[in-house]
This record gives structure tokens, C-alpha cells and sequence, in this order.
């Protein structure tokens, strides 16, 4: 067991800094050199060229991308072109906020998935179980950032019960978390329901039913608990959806979080601060599937007897 | 005398009491008598209602549309955002209150005489400090405008874009000698431009310079976030404070987002609105839209070295204007404020005029051109790139320009990308674009207006006439022939239409009816003092 996590923890950093390799290349290959885009088009060249200089921009690339290994290294994830502050505090301080908002996010969304797809699975083919399906085809056709203007149209501007945007208090949480659980959670419950139908009919649960076990206690102890393996990958998966689609829903929101943060550096080609939001993400994606991948492995004894 | 932090609570817990009445006010008295405070009670009671006074006077969230903040490094930048938000922090010798260049007013300076054709006195305003209770003397304006205009050895981006060395000689405490390295017309706009710091902190070192301005204006900065610009009210501020207790600038990069904001009261202001939100902001009885036409010369930008047929087909060029319906972009498209060129300049400009003909959508004038050019097929093929997400409706005025230019032979191609894209595109070697959607705004003067179409910009075509005037222009002191210089490069641009003129930008400001006194004007400058939230 403690070889497989070592083996996982090594793959994960292999995966960080291919993901932070990669968009340090892709940054500087793509079009947009950052000082033109602080002066005027057309600005004369003299005058961009100190500019260049005083980004590190003017260095070969190969340079380039060796201080920013030995920055990353010593956890110094560069300064800002915009201002000059420390990209690891303007990051570190962005994290927090968008761990509140997909952790918010992924425990309604898993709440519901389970009540929801159990309830369908219950109910297979009946109303109950049409309208939940009506409903995961709704939420999964809807688009979020579509989605999102809408309930602040309807809930902060048309009737003011909730803040149109920023992070104010709990209050705020509402508009972009009912976004994101949407977005999130068709697929969850469809994987419930499945799954959960699929238990219905294994030998354990007629087991359990025939030596007279109380309906709940089948459904909730015995069902579940199988029913539930395949929900906890994919909550693992759905971290880096949540992720992504935390940055749509941070952008209209003015969520103060890693999304924006990152979006607002693209339009402006702000390569470190680009660089350290990317990276954060895609650590937290890693970590996250990391934690599942063991976490999994406690869960399901035939993937603990297949590591050893 | 001012009160620990455990006087304090008691104090308030004294308050307290004496609110719920129970105690009475001698009582009151009698126990900040034994608590020993009662000496620091006026002065602190007085910090209280001072403070509720600034909370009365509220905090003003302004949501800006550009990042393109570098540091507070002075003279180092020439982003319209920063120019935008020094104005809040500091002052200048002389500013422009209405946006009209050539009306100057009293700021730092409170009256100015010229001595000959390169020097200028200045008489500088006392009692003036800066926000770090420095006071304000004739060094500041000498260390600042030498360091600004280039005089001195260090190079700065206002230098190359603004001035000419200019050299700041003391006369007394308050006046200051201004001279030019040459005759230099564009004087006044260079000092709008250029805000006056302390000298001793341009003397300390570079990098307390970049993080903390230090300025003398109405307000000053208290938190500085990558994205947000937090400032409070300069109590000390040589004209009356201002009325606003704190102003934050913030950049929300999503349009939607702003409005959103302005339309459920989280936000006092927003700016550059785009067309299609202009008619929710006019419906709402709580909002108020402040529009300009803005000194913003949107142009096909015509890159030099890409077409000789571009170059040397005066005809082709003229066809190309004759082909494109601006009033109907104008009317339809860009709305607001916006207006169709008449000039190389925008209306705004100092000394602009509008020239003649007026470049109106015409296919049978643009197909007669054409044929006189020898191109009656339309000419080859040309890329015309327009930056998605930067001007208002770019993608689709392109559209309807290229529809127009198909309607007269013309055989334009759209490529789309996003700004930095274009203007990678403008400036590679391999870049294939002929024509560019953007914008060139200055703030007001004609050289800064006309400087873009100069030699030491990507746009020169290698017209001497152009690089003539400009220059003549520059050393122009006297208005009048300021005007005349002025008056003949516009003619004379007009005629050779190097690029495409289309029109002049709006910039309207949409902001709630409750903050009054928000002052805009047509260069972009959005100010805040003396607004007050009523």
C-alpha cells in the first residue's frame, strides 16, 4: 500500500510540472507579447523594448524557463507584471476562496446526487424518476455562464434578496454554488441512479432483504455502500470540473477566487500570474484525485488485495 | 492625547450605559475622572464623529474595464487606467477640468507667464502637502519635471512621448522656471500628463517609488490589490476634502458583470458602457448615464510595408473610404456618443476641423476610383484583423465593413483573435495583416493626437510632409500658427488617406443618480472629486 501512494505521490508531481512546463511554453509560444499590451498599439519601439526588459521578457526562452524552475523550487512563484506583487500571496490568497466555493459545491451537489439518483432508482420508470431525468437533461443542456446571468437577473436585481456579485458573506455563496451544483450534478446522479439499480438487483441486497431487514437498512447500509464506489471517483473527477467551471462562474460573479484571478492575467498576457493560477489548479486537481485514488483503495478491499 | 486600546473599551462601555441611562452624565463624567481619561475624551469623541462623518460620506465602488496597471513607478507607463487613477492621487502644475486642452486651470501652479519663446514661470500654490505630510516646494515641481521631460539621465516613457527635455530653474520658494530644449507648443498637454512627486522620494529608492504613490491630491491609496485600488479621502487636501470617505477602483473585466453590479446597487459607477446596455441603464429611474464623445480616433490602421499597392495607388485608397457606410455604424453599431470621422483627428482635439469631402458610403464614387486606379476587379485580396472583446462590437462593425467593401469590388478577409493576437500580428515579420480594427486616444492636444501617424511609430508611411508638419507643429508656441500647422496636416492627411478613418469612440460612464458631481470628460479622465453620494 505505502509503495502504491508513493508511486501515485510521484506521478503527481510528474503531472504538476508537466502542467506547469507546459503552460510556461504555451504562454510565450501563443501570440501576445505582455509589453505591447501595457502600451498603446503602436508605441514606439524604444520605449516597449524597456518595457520588455524590465518584464524579463527581452531573455532567451530556455532562460527564462530555467529561473522559473529555480523560483518555483525555492516556492517563489514570481511577481506580477501588473503591479509587481508577489504572485504566491496574490494566489494563495485567491485559493482559499475558490476551495470554499467548489467544497460548498461538491457536498450539495453530492447530497443531491445521492438523494436524488437513490430516489430515481427507487422509482425507476415512474413519475418520480421521469422527473428527475427531465431535470439532468435541463441542467446538463443549460449553460453555466448563460445560467448564471439569469439568476442574478431574477434574484439580485429583479427581486434584491441576494448579492449580484463578490464574496460578501453566506448570502453570496447561494447564486454561485446553485450554478455550479447544476452544472455538476446531472452526471452524478445519473451515475447514481445506475449504479444504485444495479445493487437493487445483486445477491446481497435479496440477502439482506430475505433474512427481513428493515427496506431502510438494505437501501441505506447495504445498497449504498456498493452504490456509493462509483460516486466517490467520480467526485474525484468532477473536482477538476468544478475547477474549471469555477472559473466561468468566478468571472461572473466576481468571485474572488482562482478563476478570475487567472482570467483577468490572460486578457492582459500576465505570464507569472497566469502561471501560478494554472499551476494551483492543477495541483489541487491532482491532489484531489490523489485523495480519492487512496481513499478508494480503503474503500474498495479488492483494489487493497490487487496492490499488494 | 489619544486613548489605548483598554480605554477605548471603556469608554464605550461608559457610553453605553450612559445611553441606557444607567448612569447619569455626571456619573459619566465622575468615572472618566477616575478612569484618568477624561482629558483624552473631547479629542477622542471628536476622532468619533469624524469618522462617523466619513461613514455618512460612504465609500464610492467604481468598476473600471482595463488591467492595464503596471506599478506606481512615475512617468514609466502609458496606460490610459493608470493616467486614470493618478488623477485621483495626485496633482498637477495646471489641470483641464472641462477635458479642453487649451483652457488650462490653477492646480499646484496658481499663475503662469510666458518669459520667452522656450520658458515659462510658474507660480507655485502654498500650504500644500503632500499624503505623507511632506510639504510641497519648488524641488518637488524640479525633481518631477526634469525627470519626467527627460532632462535628466534616466529614461522615461512620458520623455519619449510627451516632451522635450525640459529644465526647471528655482526662483524663489514659490516660482519655478520652466525651459524647453526647443520651442515646444505642446507644453501644457505634456504637463497635464505629468503629476507632480516628491522629490525626495524620487531620490529614495526606486522600489518604495513602484509600490506607494505618494501624491498630493484628493485622495490617497491604502491598499493596493492586483485588481482593486483602494483610496481614502485625503483630510489634508489643500482644497476642501473631498466628499467621498473612500473610493475604491476595481477591474471587473465582464461588461455583464459590471452592469449586474450597477443595476443591484453594488457598484456607484461603471465604466465604458457598451451600446447594447446604454438603453438598460436610460430606463432605470436610480441610474444616469455620463456620455462623451471621446477623444478616440478609431481607424482601419493600414500597416506600412505589408501593400506597395497600399503605398502608391492614391485612387485605392480613396475607394476604400468611399466604400464604407460609418454613419450606419455609427448609428447602429457603436451608438452612444460615437460619431463618424471627419477628420484624422478626433473632435475633441484641439484645433480639430472637419475636412472635406465627407467620406460618406458611396459604391458608384468607390467603383469610379477603383476603375481610375486601373483596379476595376477590386484589387488583390487583403486581411483585415479585428481584436475580439476590445472595442465595442468590434467583430461585428468589421463585419459590416467588409460587406460594404464586397458590395464595390473590394476583396477584404477577416481574421479574429484577441488584441494581443493583432497587434502580434502588426508587429511580427511574418505578420500578414493589411488592415487593423483599432483605436488611438490622446488627451486632446493635437500633437499627442497626431503623434501616432509620426516616424517614430509603426503607422509612418514615409510621408516627409507628415514628419514636416509634425514637427513644425511641435515647435509652434504661438496658437495661431499652432492652428495653421495643425490646420494644414489634417488637410493634408485627409487627401492621402494613409489609413481608414471610421469614427470617434463613445465613452460613457453609467453611475447611480445618488452619486452626484462625478465628473467625466471627453480624454477619458473620470474624477471623483468633488462628487459626494447624496
Amino acid at each position: 500500500m505505502a509503495v502504491r501512494i508513493l508511486r501515485r505521490a510521484a506521478q503527481m508531481l510528474f503531472v504538476v510540472w508537466g502542467a506547469a512546463t507546459l503552460t510556461f511554453f504555451v504562454l510565450r509560444l501563443a501570440a501576445g507579447d505582455p509589453a505591447r499590451l501595457v502600451n498603446p498599439p503602436g508605441t514606439p519601439e524604444e520605449i516597449v523594448t524597456q518595457v520588455r526588459h524590465r518584464l524579463g521578457t527581452d531573455q532567451p526562452l530556455l532562460v527564462q524557463y530555467k529561473d522559473f524552475l529555480v523560483d518555483l523550487l525555492h516556492g517563489d512563484l514570481g511577481r506580477s507584471f501588473h503591479g509587481e506583487q508577489s504572485v504566491r500571496d496574490a494566489v494563495f490568497a485567491a485559493l482559499p476562496n475558490t476551495l470554499e466555493l467548489a467544497g460548498v459545491t461538491m457536498v450539495i451537489a453530492s447530497l443531491l446526487a445521492l438523494a436524488l439518483g437513490i430516489l430515481a432508482a427507487l422509482y425507476a420508470n415512474r413519475l418520480v424518476d421521469r422527473v428527475v431525468l427531465v431535470y439532468v437533461a435541463l441542467a446538463q443542456s443549460t449553460p453555466n455562464f448563460w445560467f448564471a446571468v439569469v439568476l442574478v437577473l431574477v434574484f439580485a436585481i429583479q427581486h434584491p434578496w441576494l448579492p449580484a456579485i463578490d464574496k460578501t458573506g453566506p448570502e453570496s455563496f447561494v447564486l454561485p454554488v446553485t450554478t455550479l451544483v447544476v452544472m455538476l450534478t446531472p452526471v452524478l446522479i445519473r451515475t447514481v441512479r445506475q449504479s444504485f439499480l444495479e445493487t437493487l438487483g445483486e445477491d446481497h441486497v435479496r440477502a439482506a432483504r430475505a433474512r427481513g431487514l428493515p427496506e431502510r437498512r438494505v437501501l441505506l447500509v447495504h445498497g449504498l455502500k456498493v452504490a456509493a464506489l462509483p460516486l466517490v471517483t467520480l467526485i474525484g473527477l468532477q473536482a477538476g470540473f468544478v475547477l474549471a467551471g469555477s472559473y466561468v462562474v468566478e468571472f461572473v460573479f466576481n468571485w474572488p477566487g482562482i478563476g478570475k484571478l487567472t482570467l483577468d492575467a490572460v486578457n492582459s498576457r500576465n505570464f507569472p500570474m497566469i502561471q501560478g493560477g494554472v499551476l494551483v489548479a492543477a495541483s489541487g486537481f491532482v491532489l484531489v484525485n490523489f485523495v480519492v485514488d487512496v481513499a478508494y483503495s480503503f474503500l474498495d478491499p479488492r483494489i487493497r488485495r490487487g496492490a499488494r | 492625547m489619544e486613548l489605548d486600546h483598554w480605554e477605548e473599551e471603556l469608554l464605550e462601555v461608559a457610553e453605553r450605559k450612559l445611553e441606557r441611562g444607567e448612569i447619569t452624565r455626571r456619573e459619566f463624567v465622575r468615572l472618566l475622572g477616575v478612569l484618568g481619561i477624561a482629558a483624552a475624551v473631547p479629542g477622542a469623541l471628536a476622532g468619533r464623529a469624524k469618522a462617523a462623518e466619513a461613514a455618512q460620506a460612504g465609500s464610492v465602488r467604481f468598476l473600471i474595464a482595463e488591467n492595464f496597471w503596471a506599478n506606481w513607478e512615475p512617468y514609466q507607463n502609458t496606460a490610459q487606467s493608470q493616467f486614470r487613477i493618478n488623477e485621483q492621487i495626485y496633482d498637477h502644475l495646471v489641470e483641464f477640468p472641462t477635458g479642453n486642452i487649451g483652457a488650462p486651470r490653477p492646480a499646484l501652479a496658481t499663475s503662469w507667464r510666458r518669459v520667452d519663446g522656450r520658458t515659462w514661470e510658474f507660480k507655485l500654490r502654498s500650504g500644500v502637502r503632500f499624503h505623507n505630510g511632506q510639504d510641497f516646494t519648488a524641488n518637488d515641481v524640479k525633481a518631477s519635471i526634469e525627470l519626467a521631460s527627460g532632462a535628466t539621465k534616466k529614461k522615461t516613457v512620458d520623455a519619449g512621448l510627451f516632451w522635450v527635455p525640459t529644465t526647471v530653474k528655482i526662483v524663489d520658494d514659490n516660482t519655478v522656471r520652466l525651459t524647453t530644449k526647443q520651442p515646444f507648443g505642446a507644453l501644457f498637454s505634456a504637463l497635464q500628463h505629468s503629476h507632480i512627486v516628491s522629490a525626495a522620494d524620487l531620490e529614495g529608492p526606486a522600489a518604495a517609488l513602484k509600490k506607494k504613490p505618494n501624491g498630493t491630491g484628493a485622495f490617497k491609496l491604502v491598499k493596493d490589490e492586483p485588481t482593486k485600488k483602494t483610496m481614502t479621502r485625503n483630510d489634508e487636501y489643500w482644497r476642501r476634502p473631498a466628499q467621498i470617505a473612500q473610493l475604491v477602483w476595481e477591474y471587473v473585466q465582464d461588461p455583464q458583470t459590471r452592469l449586474n453590479a450597477l443595476l443591484a446597487g453594488q457598484a456607484h459607477a461603471i465604466d465604458r458602457v457598451p451600446p447594447e446596455h446604454l438603453p438598460i441603464i436610460s430606463r432605470s429611474s436610480k441610474l444616469a448615464l455620463a456620455s462623451r464623445t471621446g477623444i478616440e480616433m478609431v481607424n482601419l490602421w493600414v500597416r506600412p510595408g505589408r501593400s506597395t499597392l497600399w503605398a502608391q495607388n492614391a485612387a485605392y485608397r480613396r475607394a476604400v473610404n468611399w466604400s464604407i457606410d460609418r454613419d450606419a455604424l455609427v448609428r447602429n453599431l457603436v451608438k452612444g456618443r460615437s460619431r463618424a470621422a471627419q477628420s484624422v483627428i478626433p473632435s475633441g482635439t484641439l484645433y480639430w476641423r472637419a475636412q472635406s469631402p465627407k467620406y460618406t458610403y458611396n459604391p458608384a464614387r468607390a467603383k469610379a476610383e477603383l476603375a481610375n486606379g486601373n483596379l476595376a476587379d477590386g484589387g488583390p485580396e487583403f486581411e483585415l484583423w479585428v481584436a475580439k472583446g476590445f472595442l465595442p462590437r468590434a467583430v461585428e462593425v468589421v463585419e459590416v465593413i467588409v460587406d460594404n467593401m464586397r458590395k464595390v469590388g473590394l476583396k477584404p478577409k477577416v481574421r479574429t483573435a484577441d488584441v494581443a493576437g493583432v497587434i502580434d500580428d502588426i508587429f511580427s515579420k511574418k505578420g500578414t495583416g493589411l488592415m487593423y480594427h483599432l483605436s488611438w486616444s490622446s488627451n486632446g492636444d493635437p500633437m499627442t493626437a497626431f503623434q501616432v501617424y509620426s516616424p517614430a511609430f509603426a503607422w509612418y508611411f514615409g510621408d516627409k510632409t507628415i514628419a514636416n508638419l509634425l514637427d513644425a507643429g511641435m515647435r509652434a508656441t504661438n496658437p495661431a500658427k499652432r492652428q495653421q500647422t495643425y490646420a494644414r496636416l489634417q488637410a493634408h492627411m485627409w487627401k492621402q488617406v494613409w489609413h481608414v478613418p471610421l469614427y470617434y469612440s463613445d465613452f460613457t460612464v453609467g453611475h447611480s443618480k445618488s452619486l452626484k458631481g462625478l465628473r467625466v470628460t471627453q480624454n477619458f479622465s473620470t474624477n471623483f472629486y468633488p462628487a459626494r453620494l447624496a
